[in-house]
């Protein structure tokens, strides 16, 4: 693997020779962007002008980079998981309930109880032995981040080796979803039930702020390094034809199951960050409806893109915060139009189409050859996929 | 005195129509996924909207005391969400159909549209419609126990609509087909099989099925705008146990799914039950990863 930001030459059909220069890991534009956007949002949490939208953009952050743990595997890697808000759900309940119980130690509810209101209205008098563990904060913490990191090992183990993934994959994820959904919602002495987990101290201000902040940060880079990487160039050869990278030597049930994990972890990192920043949660932050709308926010904003997960979750969340009040149910029929727009009009999302007409404007698609040769390759795929037997198993 | 026994037998038999109901909505899905290759996540609403035509029939044009509604219902409902399946073929499915996964969140949206539109339309409340006074009461199986003629009709249904899909894919010209385009895209097309219109037919005869389902569904649930979502799941999950594109596995898968189902949530609660039907398919597919009838696929 050449150093990154070598010049190389490659010749062009034609026989005109172009000097073209390999992407940078981070271009220096977008370095200086970032930083000014992390200070802006940082500096603005100092000053603290308006809480309510403060605590908006954290939740904001935390979204995003729920979503590009979506678009990790589905945007790099072509595993459409419609269960991620599992992970999400573990890890922010986690830490919800031990705040909730350390907070019920200090604050007794209304009755006296030094446990949690739902609990008690439950019919519970003590805090149930298995959850003692959870006073510990750090203790939660490690679980909120092993617990659903393990539980996608295991779903991984499970499904990747046997060949098991697209569409497939989606449903059983679905399926999972709906069942911790149904769980929670059925064991409400444990869980707080329908009305979720609230009222818990959460932990607000600037240092909080600029914490979300950093493990934001992190995480970009983090998959920013790992998409640029020879690991990267894997995952992509996965998504777009898993059987080739198979037979040129991949393992990749393991690439899949590793970028799986991987992103489980980062799901639960956001989930254990948005229970204490945000303190409310709920069923709906691990059911199937909140996953697909994470992955509607990583395609408004462009798969396969780093930065486009964080465009997708600000645009489309932030547009829903201001106007599903004005319109109520239409904001959904919205949604739902939102959808289908995407799929049938903006498959690269709004940072890929940018960036395919920036390319197009320095010509640095080689003269049309590389998109040529994108569409030829995704033609030839179609029809060999419908010809063997309509049954979609692999996806494109 | 009804022994546990008893109970297990009984539940055992509720279990056969909970399978008829999941046989009927997963063949429709079982066709346009395994033909189509569409994965239609807007069939739970497309059920709601057949049980919401056999409540309305049944409240606002025949009349409660009408003995036949069903009867009219489950040909209507075919119809209305057969012309609501082709609607968003024509619009939007057709010019995805080489994209499978992003037919699933196209029809998604669909589905989200279709059940706001219910829920402006005939408001969030849940909805009754009773069962038809000639299918009230049951035969007695045992002691007090009895099994309701209305579960039995839904069987038959079930038993009729999959003999009746049976024998158009395996017995008509329509039906040979329909198996040649699923077998060889490309080449049925060189025959001169107009592909598109065989994906499209196909289509709303699922649509259609699902409908149906909806219409048979709706004297035993409430019917609400939500109520798909969880039938439009399982259908899949029999689908993923009982192989894509295979009737017999849309039977089999339809058949364990439904009676382990009811007889654990009767044993344990309705989530425990629904979570170890869960690890089972996990373990099955985990053996067999192409379900259970998969295996047969020729490639």
């Amino acid at each position: 693997m050449e150093k990154v930001g070598e010049k190389q030459r490659i010749q062009p059909a034609g026989g005109k020779q172009r000097r073209i220069r390999r992407t940078p890991l981070i271009p220096w534009w977008a370095l200086i962007g970032g930083a000014a956007v992390v200070a802006a949002i940082g500096a603005y949490g100092e000053t603290s002008a308006n809480n309510y939208l403060l605590s908006l953009l954290g939740k904001f952050l935390c979204y995003a980079i729920f979503a590009l743990s979506i678009d990790l595997i589905w945007g790099f890697t072509g595993i459409l998981s419609l269960g991620q808000a599992v992970y999400f759900g573990i890890g922010a309940y986690f830490v919800a309930l031990s705040l909730k119980i350390n907070y019920a130690l200090t604050h007794p509810t209304r009755y006296g109880g030094k446990i949690p209101d739902f609990m008690e209205w439950n019919g519970l008098k003590v805090l149930p032995r298995f959850m003692e563990p959870l006073m510990s904060l750090p203790f939660a913490i490690a679980c909120a981040l092993i617990v659903p990191t393990l539980l996608a090992l295991l779903f991984g183990v499970i499904t990747f080796k046997r060949h098991i993934y697209g569409v497939y994959c989606a449903v059983i994820t679905l399926a999972e979803s709906l069942i911790l959904q149904d769980a929670i919602i059925e064991y409400q002495a444990y869980t707080g039930g329908f009305n979720g987990i609230t009222d818990y101290g959460n932990i607000t201000g600037p240092v909080f702020m600029w914490f979300i902040l950093a493990v934001t940060v992190v995480f970009f880079v983090l998959a920013r390094l790992l998409t640029h990487s020879r690991v990267g160039t894997v995952l992509k050869s996965i998504r777009d034809n898993d059987v080739r990278a198979e037979f040129m030597g991949y393992n990749v049930a393991n690439y899949r199951i590793f970028v799986f994990c991987l992103s489980a972890f980062m799901a639960a990192a956001a989930g254990a960050m948005y229970a204490a920043w945000v303190g409310l949660i709920s069923f709906l932050d691990a059911g199937p409806g909140f996953s697909i709308e994470a992955v509607i926010w990583t395609a408004v904003g462009g798969r396969g893109t780093i930065i486009g997960p964080f465009v997708g979750t600000f645009l489309v969340r932030g547009a829903s915060f201001f106007l599903s009040g004005v319109l109520a149910d239409w904001w959904q029929l919205i949604m739902g139009g939102l959808f289908i727009f995407v799929v049938l009009f903006m498959r690269d999302g709004i940072v890929g189409t940018i960036g395919n007409w920036w390319r197009r404007q320095r010509g640095a698609t080689y003269g049309g050859l590389v998109e040529e040769a994108d569409r030829q390759a995704h033609d030839l795929q179609a029809e060999w996929q419908r010809d063997s037997g309509g049954a979609p198993t692999r996806e494109i | 005195m009804i022994t546990f026994q008893d109970q297990i037998f009984m539940q055992f038999l509720t279990g056969f129509s909970v399978v008829a109901i999941l046989m009927i909505a997963a063949t429709g899905l079982a066709i346009i996924f395994g033909v189509c290759g569409v994965i239609n996540m807007a069939h739970g609403e497309f059920i709601m909207i057949g049980a919401y035509c056999s409540y309305l029939l049944r409240e606002y044009i025949v009349g409660p005391n009408f003995a036949y509604t069903l009867f009219l219902a489950i040909p209507l409902a075919f119809a209305i969400v057969g012309l609501i399946g082709l609607l968003v073929e024509r619009t939007i499915i057709r010019w995805i159909y080489d994209r499978p996964l992003e037919t699933l969140l196209a029809t998604w949206g669909v589905g989200i549209i279709l059940q706001v539109v219910a829920k402006l339309v005939f408001g969030s409340e849940l909805k009754e419609a009773k069962v038809p006074h000639i299918l009230d009461g049951g035969v007695r199986v045992i002691r007090f126990l009895q099994f309701p003629y209305y579960r039995m009709f839904l069987i038959v249904v079930a038993i009729v609509l999959l003999a009746l899909t049976f024998y158009i894919i395996f017995k008509t010209d329509f039906g040979l087909k329909v198996r040649a385009v699923r077998r060889n895209r490309r080449i049925a097309s060189c025959l001169g099989i107009d592909t598109a219109k065989i994906d499209m037919t196909i289509f709303v005869f699922g649509s259609g099925l699902a409908g149906v389902a909806g219409a048979v569904l709706a004297p035993i649930k409430t019917v609400s705008p939500s109520m798909g979502f969880n039938y439009a799941v399982d259908s899949y999950m029999v689908l993923v146990l009982g192989g894509v594109g295979n009737l017999w596995g849309v039977a089999a898968g339809g058949g364990i799914i439904g009676e382990a189902e009811t007889v654990l949530s009767f044993l344990t609660n309705n989530v425990i039950g629904r979570l170890l039907v869960f690890l089972f398919i996990v373990i099955i597919i985990r053996v067999v990863p192409r379900g259970i009838f998969g295996y047969q696929e020729r490639r």
